[in-house]
């Protein structure tokens, strides 16, 4: 899946959009407001979505400082901002559906706060290979596959509105994600490997995977309790290996681990995999929060004013 | 004779800044007097004048960004700001009695030569032409403002500033002020308008490397040093000569000094800033000297300001209320600075050029500017480029080049003269032996190592910068060697 950058970033450029496009006003919230019980999941879910946000907001951080074809660089320096502009997004919905007072941001499950933070820290030190891997991996599942969620569980036009126009950014973001997935395998697999080996035994990548592993467990387990089917969280998992496992892709030994993994994470009969990731989840809850660093200034940013 | 005939100068010199005025003192020096100085606004002092910006100074020490042929031991700081760079100006004016040359509100609109007779016609946007036995383009690399290609720029219904047209008489207090661009004028700018605005947000594209100014006022007791010892100064001006000579090892080249001299700006990034996401977006991920490399010691606190933000979000388009970004959000402003620069003429002319056989130097320089020892052009007789291709030091004082250059000139505009020649016009094989040599060198500079920016054409050619150090720059200009240069006698007869 080979895409003319050039060009992609031209229709960047030219479908960018902001919150000032749209009537926040519009009728249609009370199809939310007036729904208790959708009311109450939809505040959690809101509020890990928007954090979600940031993880391919962070991860895109990092690749527009590590990719060498200056346009491949502006694309994630877009796609960085794109990700924040979806973040503002959907604070303006919780705004509208009065989910969030004044400035307030909502705060993040535990396990999206540790990503979050091992990427401020970390991120910026990982090899190309490894982002360039599992950032298709988390905006497919956990990005993608979370609006499909919400689009299918929420009434409200203007928020249908709204994520039409997030899910076309998605749509591109995608297209690129999978462009440099097979990009990376261009060198032979034992070349690949080798570096594979030689980046998972770096203290900071073991640390970043810790707290990538209960993330997808932790999302699925939020969704049942959502009362949605965990099947559709593998069905968007199954789509990174189907898009993805292009003849050179699967010389990428990130992308190989990264599917693998997926696999397992599908299989809910591998206790071998779910009973120490189950685990790592609960585990997660009793993480003192102490120990958490304090949000970056980056979020300081975040509005869901449309003018500021 | 007839009263209508225009007269011949000797020498017509476009532009009244640094240059125009440096040459003429040089030439006068050298018994030249024949000379007219045509410049387009009303007063001398080109790209001085135009940035008149609240902050706007000189980034290299006064005592080298002058010429040592008019030594000034006035300097009431080391790194002057633009009223006294403005103020010498017009005292070598005035000192070198230079005003009855200059005709103002001269705009220059074309310059074609006329080979049978030797002589070069400048035409104006009003008024008659003039004639010369030679030209000196001085009107100077950055004497253009640009403003960026960003969609909308019209529709933004605020007030808008360009950094080297600044206006005066707009108050700041109370205002919101978007600046665009964070460059060299941006960097003075800033730190200014956050005294005065109520809230300023910088828009960042890239991070510049920041090396810190040591700004300090200079005492009574070294001005009147310098005036009743001249020497002192001297060896002053010699000292940071060298001082800046040694900075081409880490500015120009990647060598082990540009790794140390990244490790300074990072260190000085680290004591001024706390915040480490704020650190980031002003990290650059270039090797310093690839851009220009910024000189400012409260540009960093200005932009931890209360009421300052920096963002680093790309621009999508300004509308009639400020400035919308990709992050989806509008940033409202009362008033846009635009600190985005000049037009560098690097693929054009200022106006059209015609030399020999009716040929067109902005077509020739279309793929890229380039010049003999940057001044002159085969085919273009008799025509002398002050700051032309490929001259401009990324590590000393421009006026170091300057004064080679118009040397140089003076060399050139001699032999015309004392050998009554029609032309003297650098063959075209010493020229392109030259440029493939400067571009051979060039290739491995770190302004050629990958980054963009206004020293490189959108192609990558770079037309703008001198390969090496100030001192081999000089030693190149210091003789002109009449066998690179064709030379047609029987020139005209006054």
């Amino acid at each position: 899946m080979q895409l003319d950058l050039d060009n992609m970033l031209a229709k960047i450029k030219a479908s960018q959009w902001a919150l000032a496009d749209f009537d926040w006003d519009a009728p249609g919230r009370e199809t939310v407001t007036e729904n208790p019980e959708l009311y109450a999941k939809l505040k959690v879910f809101m509020a890990d979505l928007m954090w979600i946000e940031h993880v391919g907001a962070r991860g895109f951080a990092a690749m527009a400082k590590k990719a060498e074809d200056p346009t491949l660089a502006e694309i994630y320096r877009y796609f960085h901002a794109e990700e924040q502009r979806h973040a503002n997004a959907e604070l303006a919905l919780m705004k509208r559906w009065g989910m969030i007072e004044g400035d307030e941001l909502p705060e993040p499950n535990i396990n999206i706060r540790l990503v979050v933070d091992w990427l401020d820290t970390c991120a910026d030190d990982q090899p190309l290979d490894v982002l360039g891997s599992v950032i298709p991996m988390l905006e497919i599942t956990l990005d993608g596959a979370l609006c499909k969620f919400l689009l299918d569980t929420v009434d409200d036009p203007l928020c249908h509105e709204v994520f039409g126009a997030i899910n076309a950014d998605e749509a591109r973001h995608l297209g690129v994600d999978f462009h440099v997935l097979e990009t990376l395998g261009y060198s032979p697999l034992y070349q690949s490997s080798i570096r594979a080996v030689a980046n998972i035994l770096n203290p900071k990548l073991m640390i970043g995977i810790l707290a990538y592993l209960p993330l997808l467990n932790r999302m699925r387990d939020n969704l049942v309790a959502l009362g949605l089917k965990e099947e559709k969280l593998y069905d968007a998992m199954r789509k990174y290996e189907r898009v993805g496992g292009t003849e050179q892709g699967r010389r990428n030994a990130w992308f190989r681990i990264i599917s693998l993994q997926g696999k397992m994470v599908i299989d809910r009969g591998n206790r071998l995999y779910h009973v120490p990731v189950d685990a790592l989840v609960k585990l997660s809850d009793r993480y003192p929060r102490r120990l958490v660093r304090p949000l970056p200034s980056w979020f300081k940013q975040l509005s869901w004013r449309s003018q500021v | 004779m007839n009263a209508k005939v225009t007269h011949v100068h000797d020498v017509l010199i476009v532009g009244a800044g640094f240059a125009g005025l440096g040459s003429a003192i040089r030439l006068r020096q050298q018994g030249v007097e024949d000379i007219v100085i045509l410049e387009r606004e009303s007063e001398v002092g080109g790209t001085w004048r135009d940035n008149q910006y609240p902050g706007a100074a000189c980034d290299i020490p006064s005592n080298l960004y002058s010429y040592s042929f008019v030594p000034n031991p006035g300097w009431p700081r080391s790194f002057s700001g633009s009223r006294d760079i403005l103020a010498y100006i017009h005292d070598m004016v005035d000192q070198f009695e230079l005003m009855p040359l200059i005709h103002f509100n001269k705009n220059v609109t074309g310059a074609s030569f006329d080979e049978a007779q030797g002589l070069w016609t400048i035409k104006l946007q009003r008024g008659r032409a003039y004639k010369a036995r030679s030209v000196i383009m001085a009107q100077g690399p950055l004497s253009n403002a640009s403003l960026p290609n960003i969609t909308g720029i019209d529709d933004f219904e605020g007030h808008r500033i360009h950094s080297a047209r600044w206006d005066h008489d707009y108050d700041f207090a109370g205002k919101r002020v978007a600046v665009i661009g964070t460059g060299a004028s941006a960097v003075q700018i800033i730190p200014e308008l956050v005294k005065k605005a109520e809230f300023v947000k910088v828009f960042q594209r890239t991070p510049g490397w920041v090396l810190p100014r040591p700004d300090l006022r200079t005492p009574e007791w070294n001005k009147k040093l310098f005036e009743r010892l001249p020497i002192t100064q001297s060896a002053v001006r010699e000292a940071l000569f060298w001082g800046h000579e040694s900075m081409a090892t880490a500015l120009i080249w990647d060598t082990p000094v540009t790794g140390l001299l990244e490790r300074v700006a990072k260190a000085h990034l680290k004591h001024q800033v706390a915040d480490p996401w704020l650190r980031r977006q002003l990290t650059p991920d270039y090797r310093i000297g690839c851009k220009r490399v910024l000189m400012s010691s409260d540009y960093y606190p200005a932009l931890q300001a209360s009421n300052c933000q920096l963002v680093t979000w790309p621009i999508d388009r300004l509308s009639a209320a400020g400035i919308r970004t990709a992050e989806g959000l509008e940033h409202v402003a009362d008033c846009i600075v635009f600190a985005t620069g000049f037009d560098v003429n690097k693929t054009g002319t200022p106006f059209p050029v015609t030399g020999l056989d009716g040929r067109r130097l902005e077509e020739e320089w279309r793929g890229g500017a380039q010049a003999y020892k940057s001044v002159n052009v085969s085919g273009y007789p008799n025509l002398f480029f002050t700051f032309g291709p490929n001259s401009g030091p990324g590590h000393n004082s421009a006026l170091v080049y300057m004064e080679a250059q118009i040397d140089y000139i003076v060399q050139g505009i001699r032999t015309l003269l004392d050998n009554n020649l029609r032309a003297l016009d650098v063959k075209p094989e010493v020229q392109q032996r030259h440029n493939r040599r400067i571009q051979k060198r060039l290739a491995k500079t770190n302004w050629n190592s990958g980054c963009s920016s206004w020293y490189l054409t959108e192609d990558g050619f770079n037309a703008t910068m001198y390969p090496g150090f100030a001192t081999q720059y000089r030693r190149q200009m210091k003789t002109l060697k009449k066998r690179d240069y064709r030379m047609q006698p029987e020139g005209i007869t006054s």
